[in-house]
């Protein structure tokens, strides 16, 4: 009786996500090993050729390697400029808690359409930031920070950012300060206290903070498109013209599993490397 | 109880008003009377509210996207509930396993979850419905119900609708009664971030909408793509922008949900 409610319970979702999930990707999957047919479409006969193209050509590398370095930059900047905050948060009054959280948990919510037009008004030629260094006589020519690496990673900073300061907040919540107080009793100064105390207790939250932020930034298709425009590509960008506007889907859906895979590879290591941590503490 | 240091504060307090930064420029930009996108703003105008709050394009996408993201949060609510009740009272095997596949489509890269649909719904000639567009709206936006479900239900004891079974309640009348008020925060906070997620996505929803169907992000992302970046785009995005500060307030104010991020 128990098992059979329990199946009426779980089966309707299973089948939607069984539907519209699991399907479509086992059906993409054949896709990926035809040719491409152009004016035609997907062929009929097999090949590799989708998969192996991905390492071999030049342009297809960059594109890779672009993505993979712009994760690296969006991690490291979210990281650098997060963990204060989240710092802060932790140690302050409720009050100025309760201030922050709510600061950091707006942009979270907002539309990533809107903010990425909000950094577009910024960052461009005729933007905020480059009229005012102008209009200070800094610069007499707009400095370009659109359409390149600089402003995808701002843009992309500012959207993952959130992500990275809840995950850094609840790990530094949860240091006992009674530790930090013995250390600092014991006479280390306080930036000792912090390196060899505080930080590695939150070792943890960092490693997820930065596994999350990291898949979030090669998976992002918005921003990239709307700050990086048609030609500065990343991976989902070119996914999503190779469907949209070249209509060469046996590539697209190669590259779609190519990106998946490196995501979840992303998120396989980083749980091993988090039990092996967690196992050696214990 | 001493406080951080002073400079761990001014980082922070710098990070909090780089967060804020897009925002406050494109409120200031809605209100130009220029014709172009200028911060800060020369004079002062509701024109541009006045003319995309009247333009039938936006009004339609702005009604499909709400209507949208309603029905995805109500179907990932009844569908996400019904299941985290069973995986936490563990009334099904493998678990462990399932609430991981219901999961999935959070660590999926949205927009392979889109060219995914695009080729499939094609197939099964669901392509350009709003059927289809909501089934799969409900499929990203349900690990934040089971997710936030699970969270309560943990703080929920067992006991209490034990307590009312013996006490001759049905087990959906001891459900309704005893242990869903007990979850309402959770699934408050669940049904907020689905609606959020329902009404922010671009990758998934851009693939499956027809040539003249629109939703209010994928519309201001179509305007952006081709270039046309005004101050009505600006007075739109501040709409959204307002919307989602008193959603976020009211939110909070209700159920304290930040808890649950």
């Amino acid at each position: 009786m128990r098992r059979l409610s329990g199946a009426a319970l779980v089966t309707p979702l299973v089948l939607v996500l069984v539907g519209v999930f699991v399907g479509p990707l086992l059906v993409m999957l054949p896709t990926s090993f035809h040719p491409y047919v152009p004016g035609q479409g997907i062929g009929t006969s097999w090949t590799l050729e989708n998969y192996t193209v991905a390492f071999t050509d030049g342009y297809y590398r960059e594109v890779i390697g672009r993505t993979l370095w712009m994760g690296f930059l969006v991690t490291f900047i979210a990281l650098v400029i997060g963990y204060p905050l989240a710092y802060f948060m932790a140690r302050t009054t409720r009050t100025w808690r309760a201030v922050a959280t709510l600061l950091v948990m707006f942009p979270l919510f907002l539309n990533l359409v809107v903010r990425s037009f909000g950094w577009i008004a910024l960052l461009s030629n005729r933007g905020v930031i480059n009229t005012l260094l102008m209009d200070l006589g800094l610069t007499t020519k707009p400095i370009r920070m659109m359409f390149d690496m600089t402003g995808l990673v701002i843009g992309m900073v500012h959207i993952y950012l959130p992500f990275m300061v809840f995950m850094l907040l609840s790990s530094i919540s949860r240091v006992p300060r009674d530790v930090e107080d013995a250390a600092s009793t014991l006479s280390a100064s306080p930036s000792r206290v912090f390196w060899f105390v505080t930080l590695p207790l939150t070792a943890p939250g960092i490693l997820a903070g930065c596994t999350l932020v990291f898949v979030l930034t090669i998976s992002a298709l918005v921003t990239p498109r709307l700050l990086g425009g048609p030609t500065f590509k990343v991976m989902s960008t070119l996914i999503y013209d190779e469907f949209l506007v070249k209509l060469d889907w046996p590539s697209g859906t190669a590259f779609a599993f190519i990106l998946t895979a490196i995501a979840l590879l992303v998120i396989w290591g980083a749980n091993r490397v988090a039990r092996r941590v967690a196992g050696g503490a214990a | 109880m001493k406080g951080p240091p002073i400079w761990v504060t001014a980082v922070a307090v710098l990070v909090l008003v780089f967060l804020q930064l897009p925002v406050i420029v494109v409120a200031m930009a809605s209100v130009s009377t220029t014709s172009y996108l200028t911060v800060p703003p020369v004079g002062f105008t509701l024109d541009w509210f006045v003319e995309v709050l009247t333009d039938k394009d936006y009004l339609e996408a702005i009604q499909t996207s709400f209507l949208l993201a309603f029905a995805a949060t109500a179907g990932a609510l009844v569908l996400g509930t019904a299941a985290a009740y069973a995986l936490h009272h563990r009334m099904v095997p493998w678990a462990d396993a399932l609430a991981s596949f219901f999961m999935a489509p959070l660590i999926f890269p949205a927009v392979v979850i889109g060219v995914a649909l695009l080729q499939y719904y094609a197939l099964i000639g669901l392509r350009w419905s709003f059927w289809g567009l909501l089934l799969a709206h409900i499929a990203i936006t349900v690990p934040y119900v089971i997710r936030a479900c699970l969270t309560s239900l943990a703080g929920v004891k067992g006991e209490l609708e034990e307590a009312a079974r013996v006490l001759g309640a049905s087990g959906f009348t001891a459900f309704r009664l005893v242990t869903l008020p007990l979850l309402k925060p959770g699934l408050v906070a669940g049904a907020f971030f689905a609606f959020i997620t329902s009404l922010d996505n671009v990758p998934v929803t851009i693939f499956l909408l027809g040539p003249r169907q629109s939703t209010l992000p994928v519309k201001i992302f179509t305007s952006i793509e081709h270039g046309g970046v005004d101050p009505g785009l600006a007075a739109i995005s501040t709409l959204l922008i307002l919307v989602t500060g008193l959603a976020l307030v009211i939110a909070e104010r209700w159920v304290g949900f930040s808890r649950f991020v």
